[in-house]
């Protein structure tokens, strides 16, 4: 009854009804989506996803739980950062990398109707916090909670407290930066200096091999010394206030825990603040389309533009090379998505990780941040691959209206496709030369060949569940560019198989003491997957044909 | 006696237990500009997908040209147009780059698409904002868009799905122009509308489809004839009941026709008088 009223002077009158509209909504499309075998088997294959998070939640929860515990019982409070640090970055930074998991309301939807401000907000936060890395970040503090209270259970509900403050700043921040990353990937110009700022920084990195050197000579710091060098540092930010408000509760310092708790709050109503700003831009219908004004534009009109020419590939095939090619690069969330494996080698060379002695492992073997970095920009590509007519929308029934084979079309958008893993591994090259050290030539062969045996297994796929579970995915905005669960399922199979096929090859070349070894052997199986990808890509017509009621329906709906 | 442009035998199409189209026997001449009507959900946009390759049929026969659509499809595809339920449009290129596109997936070299792509977007009068991402055109510019793409090709019959539904007088008048422009020249235009004033004015024979089965298809004389004799074998107050009678001396509209063909429409004033 409480939240009720509390409810009802919060919001207008009706958002009860309309709240409840967009859940049952939600849920009749849930049961309607049961009638087919088609969303039985998407059903079935959220069920699997969703227990091995469950399982990955709960183990976390039982780990950082004793863990805590532990901390706590032992005194050692001050450690507690390091777990809620843990926590905060998986929050965070897992639905910036796995977009495949991450839904993202589509607003447009919502704004038709007479919604006020308030259910407006609360819809696009709930919508967006039904995602794994919420789930999990919310199991895993519970855990945390629950070891503190069993340690002391004094502290149990100042804990809860903050711990749950801490949860709504994650879950805030994430939504925040959905929406601005969103708002800066939109246009052109805010894309452009997002790149440059991410270069700049990948550039700089060309200054830590002389000042790892100068450390190289010196005896290392170990983890315990470069924690407190960075503990003044990480206690100013969210993590580290909400470890520090319970560890002055733990040690009875009640004044200062209360003032640290205070500013964890402030951090959550700044990054409030920072989303009402976007989403109140939304509510009011901002349109961050691209086009330009009328005025000047009229020269550029002039004359005519013939379409590329690629390597003398027959024109059907060139012109939805093309068109693939430019679909991505007026994407970009898909951009975003794309420079993700050079992102992530950033982070592990720069994280605290990196820096010790027990350190980032890559810095130590980094001869694996080539083969690291290629299979994550393989993964990522899978994105695209196992969802190919996702982006086409009603653009499908051309394909269908002209007179060329589906083979074609597929072949087009699978050598785009390929042509954009090619640029990816050449980057994630240069990355790994800038911030590691160049890899050496066994390893890089290994590695090309690696990619030239995995890349057509996926793609033979990636064609089939393309086909056989389309979904309509908008490249213009973050976040939703998903695949069917069904798809997601399938491919985590596949990528599997095919790194434990690849661990293997590469244990089979150690064994005989080298790597030259890895690449022929990479050769041949790279010559039965393009077997079997040729294979496919002969059925693909039959295929699409039989279904294209399904794919136009899936991929025109609304 | 050449064939004809567009022959449908039998053509048969059911979703599980509903039949949205039953045997359905089409014949369209060469050169004819042909209205395809029927009340929403009657089967309309499932004949034209059917007809176009978008969808199979469940049974029957369709021969386009006097190409079997089934045994042909990439040979029929070649001589065919569509603009579709939906436009087939992608949103994320611009309209020179989606007609440069379409133009080369119909086989055209680099050079004519291109020059093509460049006087369709002059005529559709779409060349002034040339940077412009398709999702930011309106409706009316899609539509254009949509039709401009369906005929860079120069295809022998042009099929239509509600060309005219969302768009202005001066698009709408853009569009008209360059569908008289094909059919003076030799094309065959199939189109369904729920304009009928447009349809009336501008096809020369029709068909009516009702509840998936045909109900009438003629010239809009034979059609006039057919209904105003059924009229004269009924009594007149049945007849007026759907739609007024014309007076004496004039003409049966097309929308008259319709209406007596598929049944008179609703009176809503003792019903849903929340409206006010």
């Amino acid at each position: 009854m409480a939240w009720l009223s509390f409810t009802t002077a919060v919001f207008p009158p009706d958002a009860h009804g309309q709240f409840a509209a967009v859940a049952r909504v939600r849920w009749r499309l849930f049961v309607n989506s049961l009638r087919t075998s088609r969303g039985r088997l998407e059903l079935f294959s959220r069920i699997i996803i969703g227990l091995a998070f469950a399982l990955g939640g709960l183990g976390g929860a039982f780990g950082l739980g004793a863990a805590a515990w532990d901390l706590v019982s032992e005194g050692s409070v001050e450690w507690l950062g390091l777990l809620l640090w843990g926590v905060f970055l998986f929050w965070q930074l897992f639905p910036l990398m796995s977009t495949a998991f991450t839904e993202n309301l589509d607003s447009s939807n919502l704004l038709r109707f007479p919604l006020s401000y308030r259910s407006y907000f609360l819809i696009r936060l709930a919508y967006g916090s039904f995602d794994p890395a919420t789930a999990l970040g919310s199991l895993w503090l519970l855990g945390i909670m629950l070891g503190i209270g069993i340690a002391d259970p004094d502290l149990f509900f100042w804990a809860a407290l903050v711990l749950l403050t801490f949860a709504i700043c994650n879950m805030l921040l994430a939504r925040m930066i959905f929406v601005w990353i969103e708002r800066w990937l939109a246009q052109r110009r805010t894309r452009e200096i997002l790149g440059i700022l991410f270069f700049v920084l990948l550039i700089s990195f060309q200054l830590i091999g002389p000042l790892t050197n100068r450390y190289g000579e010196k005896p290392r710091p170990g983890v315990m010394h470069v924690a407190r060098e960075l503990s003044p540092a990480q206690r100013v930010l969210p993590p580290g206030l909400a470890a520090e408000a319970i560890a002055q509760a733990v040690r009875h310092q009640f004044s200062p825990g209360l003032g640290f708790f205070v500013l964890l709050c402030v951090y959550g109503l700044a990054i409030l603040w920072l989303l009402n700003l976007r989403l109140r831009a939304q509510y009011h219908g901002e349109n961050l389309g691209e086009a330009p004004g009328r005025a000047g534009s009229r020269k550029a009109g002039q004359g005519y533009r013939v379409g590329w020419n690629v390597l003398g590939l027959p024109g059907p095939i060139a012109a939805v090379f093309e068109k693939e090619l430019r679909y991505l690069s007026r994407s970009g969330p898909m951009f975003f998505t794309l420079i993700m494996p050079v992102f992530a080698l950033l982070i592990l060379r720069l994280g605290p990780a990196g820096s010790g002695r027990s350190g980032s492992f890559l810095v130590h073997a980094p001869n694996l941040a080539f083969p690291m970095g290629a299979v994550y920009a393989l993964l990522l590509l899978t994105n695209l691959v196992y969802n190919n007519f996702g982006a086409d929308g009603f653009g499908l029934q051309l394909f269908f209206a002209s007179p060329v084979t589906f083979r074609k079309i597929v072949l087009g958008k699978n050598l785009a496709h390929m042509a954009v893993l090619a640029l990816e591994t050449v980057l994630v090259w240069l990355a790994v030369c800038v911030m590691y050290r160049p890899p050496s030539i066994d390893i890089t062969l290994a590695t090309l060949a690696g990619i030239l045996f995995a890349a057509p297994a996926n793609l033979a796929a990636g064609n089939l569940f393309s086909i056989c579970s389309p979904k309509k995915v908008d490249y213009g905005t973050f976040g939703r560019q998903r695949a069917s669960h069904t798809t997601v399922l399938a491919s985590l199979g596949i990528q599997i198989g095919i790194v434990g096929l690849s661990a293997l090859v590469l244990l089979i070349s150690r064994l005989y003491g080298s790597f030259w070894l890895a690449a022929p052997i990479f050769l041949g199986l790279a010559a039965l997957t393009l077997g079997g990808y040729v294979l496919v890509l002969n059925r693909v017509n039959r295929m699409a044909l039989s279904r294209r009621e399904t794919l136009i329906t899936e991929l025109g709906c609304a | 006696m050449d064939a004809p442009a567009i022959a449908t035998e039998g053509l048969t199409r059911r979703f599980g237990e509903l039949v949205a189209v039953e045997e359905v026997n089409l014949r369209v001449a060469a050169g004819q500009f042909f209205g395809f009507l029927g009340p929403n959900g009657a089967g309309k946009s499932t004949t034209i997908r059917m007809l176009t390759g978008l969808l199979a049929p469940t049974a029957g026969r369709i021969q386009i040209l006097g190409l079997d659509l089934i045994a042909k499809p990439v040979e029929v595809k070649r001589q065919i147009g569509v603009v579709p339920e939906g436009m087939a449009l992608f949103g994320r290129l611009t309209g020179s780059e989606y007609l440069n596109f379409v133009g080369r997936m119909y086989g055209l070299d680099r050079e004519t698409a291109a020059k093509r792509t460049a006087e369709l977007l002059e005529f559709m009068q779409l060349a002034d904002e040339p940077k412009k991402l398709v999702t930011d055109y309106s409706h009316g510019m899609q539509k254009k868009l949509a039709l401009a793409a369906a005929v860079i090709h120069g295809p022998k019959i042009l099929f239509l799905d509600e060309p005219f539904e969302g768009v202005d007088a001066v698009a709408s008048g853009t569009l008209k122009a360059m569908l008289q422009r094909m059919i003076a020249r030799g094309a065959t235009i199939f189109l369904t509308s729920h304009v009928l004033e447009i349809v009336e004015r501008l096809c020369s024979h029709v068909a009516i489809i009702h509840r998936g089965r045909l109900v009438a298809q003629g010239s809009l004389e034979e059609l006039r004839a057919g209904v105003e004799a059924q009229a004269a074998a009924v009594l007149p107050a049945a007849a007026m009941a759907d739609g007024p009678a014309p007076f004496p001396g004039e003409k049966l509209t097309l929308e008259q026709i319709f209406l007596r063909t598929v049944g008179g429409a609703r009176v809503a004033d003792q019903e849903l008088s929340w409206l006010g």
